[in-house]
């Protein structure tokens, strides 16, 4: 279990931390970096995603009753849900985006906050659970 | 004890603990023989001496903490001598993390303009300057904890257990054992800064993944001064978990000073640190401008990703194959 928790956390950070990357640049930092280059962030994301998933029914598993009925716990899969759903159109904007200098719509720009936002939340949740839920 | 170490922590710590003050004591007079001679290499040299001595100092830290952790109960030791030269350590500590926080800015300005700020450069001589006094202090105190001659000035110390009132004992004094009441006690400290921490940890390992990616391959039209420019995100991220890092250690040493997976982590902190200096500041990974990046730089972005990943991993680790929660 140590090492399933572990692999969590590993997936977790490369995951959240891949995400906030191209949130940053989608909010200006490095906007002279032409989009196309960022596609890596969506192998990352997948990566992390997937391991994340498998680790995460793992330690489900483990406790379903006591995590399913833990209001905590239905939060912090809300969050990740919200935090996942915010990739799919992110995504879609940056495979669509030319190789030259873009300007970043301010639709987009509010999607990257969000990103932010909910990956945060999703991890403080996440964190918290441990605290919450005994 | 299972441990990397292969001495004991109280004589690592002896080993060690010359380093802050003989080392900020040397980046002082390089930066102060820079401002004579007027030479921008010198000023970098002084800055990259004060920023490696900030990372050096954290183990420098952790062996004193386990070094009394273990010489506390024994014969002929002043438990209040240790206390009032950790809490000066622990000063010494915080100036110096700042002293090599306000160098790194330097240098990572420097490698964008070519010159450090003036400004940047008088605050971290003067960081450095405060940091050698407070060091120089805390070594003095630690220096009477067991030589006897010397301790006059730890037995002549404003410290009595008669001022307590009701529900405090007389470490009520020292600020390390309010910041580790403060953390056992408070309900939300602990996991509020756990929170912190995996948040921080996210951004320095995103930016890090960003930034080794670049040398490794991956991004080849991008040039390296524009994943270069991450850097201060990953400092962000750094920045926090040191702070809060810090605080669960002083909140519970007892849980770290003599758990291996501690122990890794730290000494991978270290090389993460080196690697960190090396993105910031060296000339050949810059000048990687859409082409490949030569085969040491390669090498130090997987060591980079691979140093990090094990920080982590250790930290992860912690309450399990040690004996932290």
């Amino acid at each position: 279990m140590p090492t399933v928790l572990t692999l969590h956390t590993t997936g977790m950070a490369v995951l959240v931390g891949a995400s906030w990357v191209l949130d940053l640049r989608l909010l200006g930092i490095n906007k002279n970096v032409p989009l196309s280059n960022y596609r890596w962030v969506f192998h990352a994301v997948a990566i992390g995603l997937l391991v994340n998933l498998i680790t995460g029914v793992l330690l489900f598993m483990k406790n379903a009753t006591g995590w399913g009925t833990a209001f905590p716990f239905l939060v912090k899969m809300l969050f990740v849900v919200a935090s996942a759903a915010t990739i799919l159109p992110i995504r879609k904007y940056v495979l669509n985006s030319g190789a030259g200098r873009d300007e970043v719509t301010s639709n987009v720009r509010l999607l990257a906050i969000a990103s932010i936002v909910a990956w945060s939340a999703a991890v403080t949740a996440g964190r918290l659970l441990a605290y919450l839920v005994a | 004890m299972d441990s990397v170490f292969v001495l004991n922590a109280a004589h690592l710590h002896l080993v060690l603990n010359h380093v802050p003050t003989l080392g900020t004591a040397v980046a002082l007079a390089l930066l102060l023989l820079a401002l004579i001679r007027r030479q921008e290499t010198l000023v970098h040299v002084g800055l990259e001496v004060l920023f490696v001595i900030a990372i050096v100092t954290m183990p420098v830290y952790v062996t004193g903490a386990a070094a009394y952790a273990h010489l506390r109960n024994g014969a002929d030791f002043s438990d209040i001598a240790a206390r009032i030269h950790q809490d000066a350590a622990l000063t010494g500590f915080a100036v110096t993390e700042f002293a090599g926080f306000v160098a790194w800015v330097a240098l990572w300005q420097s490698r964008r303009i070519g010159h450090a700020g003036r400004g940047l450069v008088a605050a971290a001589t003067v960081l450095s300057l405060i940091a050698l006094a407070i060091m120089g202090r805390a070594a003095t105190l630690g220096g009477e904890i067991h030589h006897l001659e010397i301790r006059a000035a730890a037995a002549a110390a404003p410290v009595s257990n008669t001022d307590g009132g009701e529900g405090t004992d007389v470490t009520d004094q020292f600020v390390a054992a309010r910041i580790s009441r403060y953390m056992v006690n408070s309900t939300w400290a602990w996991p509020a800064a756990e929170t912190i921490h995996f948040l921080g940890l996210s951004l320095s390992i995103g930016m890090l993944l960003a930034i080794n990616l670049r040398l490794l391959g991956v991004m080849p039209q991008v040039a390296f001064a524009d994943m270069h420019r991450l850097l201060p995100w990953a400092m962000l991220g750094f920045g926090a978990n040191l702070i809060t890092g810090m605080l669960f250690f002083v909140g519970q040493p007892n849980q770290y000073v003599d758990s291996a997976p501690f122990h890794w982590k730290v000494v991978f902190l270290l090389i993460a640190g080196a690697n960190f200096l090396y993105l910031t500041v060296f000339k050949k990974a810059w000048d990687t401008d859409g082409s490949d990046a030569r085969f040491a730089d390669k090498v130090m972005a997987v060591s980079s990703i691979a140093a990090w990943l094990i920080v982590l991993v250790a930290g992860r680790m912690l309450p399990f194959l040690g004996n932290a929660f």
